[in-house]
């Protein structure tokens, strides 16, 4: 239950930084993924199609980036590190 | 088309675990369903099996706002299957702690999840730009609270000084002196506190509510006392699952309470207020009539002000036990010899409410079984019951604006519920 929220809440932040910055589309994401994190790698790929679905990020690219520092602050967290944005030109 | 890439460095965050559905038919509001969708976390089954002097820890893990009570309900229950008596040093003591709690998470919920619902703020953080008195008020009067829980708990969050039979360790009359300015201080801030509060404007609602709290033969109720109603009930602790009821709702994965044969009833501050107001001190008693409380509170806004006065009670209690301690003879009782197994029920009242634990202990001192039933879960059908009137009055606001006046209606009653619920997911179908 609190991965479909974890994952709910990526999914809004990607949409809002689609928004934001006023992209077309979102290609790739890089997602960390902390030591103690109860979500993994594995888990994060199964999801990625569902919680892209019909979002500015469907079909992007999703890098993985997994620490395994259990001292990090961040450790029991999972991080939206960077997306690559698409854009078309006459709007920047 | 370009394409650049975006540093972002967003921590996902667990949130938003709660969504209200409306269905709304020919212009009446049909149905209202308040879903939580917090799983499970199996503590009952967890302490099965476990000795009973672990539960006290055990169970303090359910909360990190009110870790206290959870303590304080376990003991009493394994205390009284046990057949311990609890000298009154070491009562007054563990009602000490209890102040504590109460004045942290009071403080917590007036000014970090309610306070900002009132002056138009989103939350605390923007509250403090342009009030930084009041949000600093707040934070002073948790770091009060936060002092009795480290001294007497060891520390300030999951407290692990406490035990069945009293405490691991008993302060000195001079590590608890040097707590007497700052709970004096705290209390004159409960005062600004209150006066604040009731300067607030309020919208106007009047509740229908059976409140249900504790009532102690004397003093305002902490740990002790009959279970009362404001509809005349009046029963012992260990009959509360003779009159209340769990029940599984299919929609929500946490459990609603209910009076049994009957509906939703009321726990916390408003309850308490309304059937213990007489047993007040007398500083709080003035405060209470310089504020213009009514002797009872059924608009559920007004809760902040019942919740000031109750912080500015926690302290005049508090500086009354710490002027009058000498430390007791032991740290803690043991149980008498020759236990044979039994049951041991206990209600003690939590910042949100009563919150009752039940143990089945072996011959062996072994957990057999184990329930235990919070303040949330208890109000919860109340809190549905509040929300459906909200929408029933403004189901013609545009989605965003109900949804507002829905999360202010459960952050009325508890913070736990509203900090799952601040991104309250509002689903109306108009049909």
């Amino acid at each position: 239950m609190h991965e479909e929220a974890l994952f709910r809440d990526l999914r809004a932040k990607l949409v809002e930084v689609a928004e934001l910055e006023r992209a077309t589309s979102i290609r790739r994401a890089v997602i960390w993924i902390g030591a103690l994190s109860h979500v993994n790698e594995e888990h994060l790929r199964e999801e990625w199609t569902e919680i892209i679905r019909g979002t500015p990020a469907e079909g992007a690219r999703l890098d993985v980036e997994v620490s395994e520092d259990p001292a990090d602050s961040r450790s029991s967290s999972l991080v939206l590190r960077s997306v690559d944005v698409a854009s078309a030109e006459a709007e920047r | 088309m370009t394409e650049r890439t975006v540093r972002v460095e967003y921590l996902a965050r667990v949130e938003g675990e709660g969504a209200l559905t409306v269905r709304v038919r020919d212009g009446s509001v049909e149905n209202v369903e308040l879903r939580i969708w917090e799983p499970p976390r199996f503590f009952e089954a967890f302490l099965r099996g476990r000795a009973y002097g672990e539960a006290p820890d055990i169970t303090a893990r359910i909360c990190g706002i009110c870790p206290v009570a959870y303590q304080m309900s376990a003991c009493h229950a394994i205390e009284r299957a046990l057949g311990l008596e609890v000298p009154r040093a070491l009562r007054d003591l563990r009602r000490l702690l209890y102040c504590g709690e109460w004045i942290e998470s009071h403080a917590l919920h007036i000014y970090l999840l309610h306070a900002p619902d009132f002056l138009g703020y989103p939350d605390a953080i923007r509250l403090a730009k342009d009030h930084p008195e009041a949000v600093a008020t707040g934070l002073a009067l948790k770091k009060a609270g936060n002092a009795l829980l480290t001294l007497l708990g060891g520390r300030e969050i999951h407290p692990v000084n406490v035990r069945v039979g009293g405490f691991y360790r008993v302060p000195t009359r001079e590590e608890l002196s040097p707590l007497e300015p700052v709970l004096e201080d705290a209390f004159l801030a409960a005062e600004r506190t209150a006066r604040f509060a009731a300067g607030l404007a309020f919208p106007k609602v009047e509740e229908d509510y059976e409140f249900v709290a504790l009532r102690a033969p004397d003093g305002y109720p902490m740990n002790e006392g009959e279970i009362v109603s404001s509809r005349g009930l009046r029963i012992p602790q260990e009959r509360f699952e003779e009159e209340f009821e769990e029940v599984q709702v299919p929609y929500s994965h946490a459990l609603q309470s209910r009076r049994r044969g009957g509906g939703p009833y009321l726990v916390g501050a408003l309850a308490r207020y309304a059937l213990n107001r007489d047993r007040l001190p007398p500083r709080t008693q003035h405060l209470v009539a310089e504020v213009g409380l009514e002797p009872e509170v059924r608009n559920p806004h007004r809760s902040i002000l019942v919740r000031s006065v109750e912080v500015a009670f926690a302290c005049e209690e508090a500086l009354r036990l710490l002027r009058s301690y000498g430390p007791p003879d032991r740290a803690w009782v043991e149980p008498p010899d020759g236990f044979a197994g039994g049951v041991g029920r206990a209600v003690t009242e939590a910042p949100r409410g009563i919150l009752y634990h039940r143990y089945d202990l072996g011959a062996d001192g072994r957990i057999r079984e184990a329930k235990i039933v919070p303040p949330t879960s208890q109000n919860q059908s109340q809190i549905e019951a509040d929300v459906r009137h909200v929408v029933v009055g403004a189901i013609d606001r545009p989605d965003p604006e109900l949804a507002d006046a829905c999360e202010r209606a459960i952050r009325n009653h508890d913070p736990c519920i509203s900090c799952a619920t601040h991104f309250l997911k509002l689903e109306v179908d108009r049909g």
